[in-house]
């Protein structure tokens, strides 16, 4: 299996498409928030902290959705076929990818910390790996999001719903600004919102908010479900 | 299973060794079938792809799986590898599941299209499927046979067509498999690179591998495999050797001439035995018989003297359209 992860690991790196999206697309979004927000706050964390936070987790969410395209992909080329055909169990295509999708996500977290790190934003060591653990944890969900969608359709349908999928969740969640009234409330049900009060939790000194944790959980859950069901159908149709 | 043997066999992977191993399962010890069909059946709906196919494939056998396309030859192969379960009936590979012989790294595969990997070079992609089989061999001596270490730092999405047929056969002989299976592996490649594909491919037989390939063009059946199943319309319809196949569909071909100095009558033609075409046209005259050899003797017989006589076999192709008009034939009776 590990072979496996390796070489998934070095397409994605050297794929352009997931450089732009989930490293350089999420640093340069930040710095632009940071420079026009300054040092203006919201409900008492600064803006610079909000939009480090946001454009981590949209990196992962990217990455992890780009999980999609690739399964869809190459269940279309015959690459799956030809892993059926070799001693690997099934299941190591699915897990290999999306231990790879968290593996390439530290990339974007670490420039987009880094970057926050030099506009000024200071955390004590505990509260900087805290943050960094639940946008990595949270990450997972996506992926289970993520082979859902790559198993459910062929390639020229699942990349627009990606897209768009990707585009929706992130505004109702409230990467690109902080959502309130109407909005706010449809979109606290919505897991990029979840996601991103969870990475935000360790700013507050508060532990770990537990109603997120169920509702991320609650989604982990029914992506993988569904990500499962689709897997053993693709099985069955070859 | 005889296990333990067959593990310790499997350990040597010279040429040797495996010819040993074939002709001992060969000569009747310890199982004599690597592939078996019993009655199989595969249903689409109501379209019928595999009806009631029964075969066994034997231990260093190059057999070539011939028939149209839509016969039924990729929905066979795709169940002899278990990547789709029959509808009825039973296939087995080596005593066992396909799926236990695929884990066991009894069966390299080379897909007909597709199943390669972007983004990675040649080198990492061959690289893999060697770490992958429980028995690979270095990729560097597979990239050798497959004649594709000039390609080993390309990027696999930067291969033409006849460079991608090649990585596809590395895939499928990456570890020491004794069974190897090609879907129509020369589809795509100009005459040359077929005549070196096959050259390659000899070797793997000569090794003592079993070889199961599927293809249309009749020539390869005939050149390269000890044996032709041939398929049409779902119905494995002939299996033998392309010789008897070609015995099957009838027939060899006479021609001759016959010059009106030499005395004779050509209208005794028409009497002779075991004739199933005849065209005389001037002096030359083309026969096609089920029985050359009963022809000929009464061509002698009946007074005549044919001049620059020639016998042939027909080939493979003829023989073909003949064996599937006649199933065309029964079937609609």
């Amino acid at each position: 299996m590990s072979q496996l992860i390796r070489l998934e690991v070095l397409r994605v790196l050297r794929n352009r498409r997931y450089l732009f999206f989930t490293v350089v697309f999420p640093a340069m979004m930040f710095f632009f928030y940071a420079t026009s927000f300054k040092n203006q706050t919201f409900d008492g964390i600064s803006y610079k902290t909000y939009y480090m936070v946001s454009m981590a987790t949209f990196g992962t969410l990217s990455a992890s959705l780009n999980t999609a395209m690739r399964i869809s992909l190459e269940r279309k080329s015959g690459w799956t076929r030809q892993l059926r055909l070799t001693a690997l169990p099934g299941w190591v295509y699915v897990v290999s990818k999306v231990i790879a999708a968290g593996v390439v996500t530290l990339p974007s977290v670490l420039v987009v910390f880094g970057l926050g790190a030099v506009e000024g934003v200071h955390f004590p060591a505990s509260t900087w790996l805290g943050m960094g653990l639940a946008v990595w944890a949270g990450g997972f969900v996506f992926a289970a999001a993520g082979v859902a969608l790559g198993y459910a359709a062929a390639p020229d349908t699942v990349q627009p719903i990606t897209m768009v999928a990707m585009m929706a969740m992130a505004f109702l969640g409230g990467s690109w600004f902080p959502v309130t009234g109407g909005l706010k409330t449809v979109g606290q049900y919505t897991p990029v919102y979840l996601y991103n009060e969870l990475a935000k939790y360790p700013v507050n000194g508060v532990s770990v908010g537990a109603s997120q944790v169920v509702g991320l959980a609650a989604y982990l859950a029914v992506f993988a479900a569904l990500a499962a069901w689709l897997y053993q159908r693709d099985r069955k149709t070859v | 299973m005889t296990t333990s043997t067959e593990a310790a066999v499997n350990q040597d992977s010279t040429g040797a060794g495996r010819k040993d191993f074939a002709e001992r399962e060969a000569n009747g010890r310890p199982h004599t079938e690597v592939a078996a069909f019993r009655n199989v059946s595969k249903d689409f709906g109501t379209v019928k792809a595999v009806h009631g196919s029964t075969f066994t494939l034997h231990p260093g056998e190059t057999v070539a799986f011939l028939g149209p396309n839509g016969a039924g030859k990729s929905t066979s192969i795709d169940m002899l590898l278990g990547l789709k379960d029959p509808s009825a009936g039973q296939v087995t590979l080596f005593g066992g599941t396909p799926r236990q012989a695929i884990m066991n790294g009894r069966v390299g595969v080379m897909l007909q299209s597709g199943g390669l990997l972007p983004e990675v070079t040649v080198r990492e992609l061959v690289g893999f499927a060697c770490k992958v089989h429980p028995r690979g061999y270095a990729v560097d001596d597979v990239l050798k046979t497959a004649q594709i270490l000039d390609l080993a730092d390309r990027r696999v999405d930067k291969l033409s067509g006849g460079q991608e047929q090649r990585v596809r056969f590395a895939l499928a002989t990456a570890g020491d498999s004794d069974l190897i299976v090609l879907d129509e592996p020369t589809t795509g490649m100009d005459v040359t690179a077929r005549q070196a594909f096959w050259s390659v491919m000899k070797a793997q037989a000569d090794a003592g591998r079993t070889i199961l390939f599927a293809t249309h063009y009749l020539e390869e059946a005939d050149a390269i495999a000890d044996r032709v199943l041939v398929m049409h319309k779902g119905r494995l319809i002939a299996d033998g050797t392309a010789a008897e196949i070609k015995a099957r569909a009838g027939q060899r071909r006479i021609s001759f001439d016959l010059h009106p100095q030499d005395g004779g009558d050509a209208s005794l033609l028409n009497t002779l035995p075991g004739i199933t075409a005849l065209d005389v046209s001037g002096h030359t005259v083309r026969i096609a018989t089920s029985d050359a050899d009963a022809t000929m003797a009464a061509v002698y017989r009946v007074g005549l003297y044919p001049r620059g006589l020639e016998v042939t076999g027909v080939g493979l192709e003829q023989a073909f359209i003949t064996i599937t008009a006649e199933a065309t034939a029964a079937e609609g009776n």
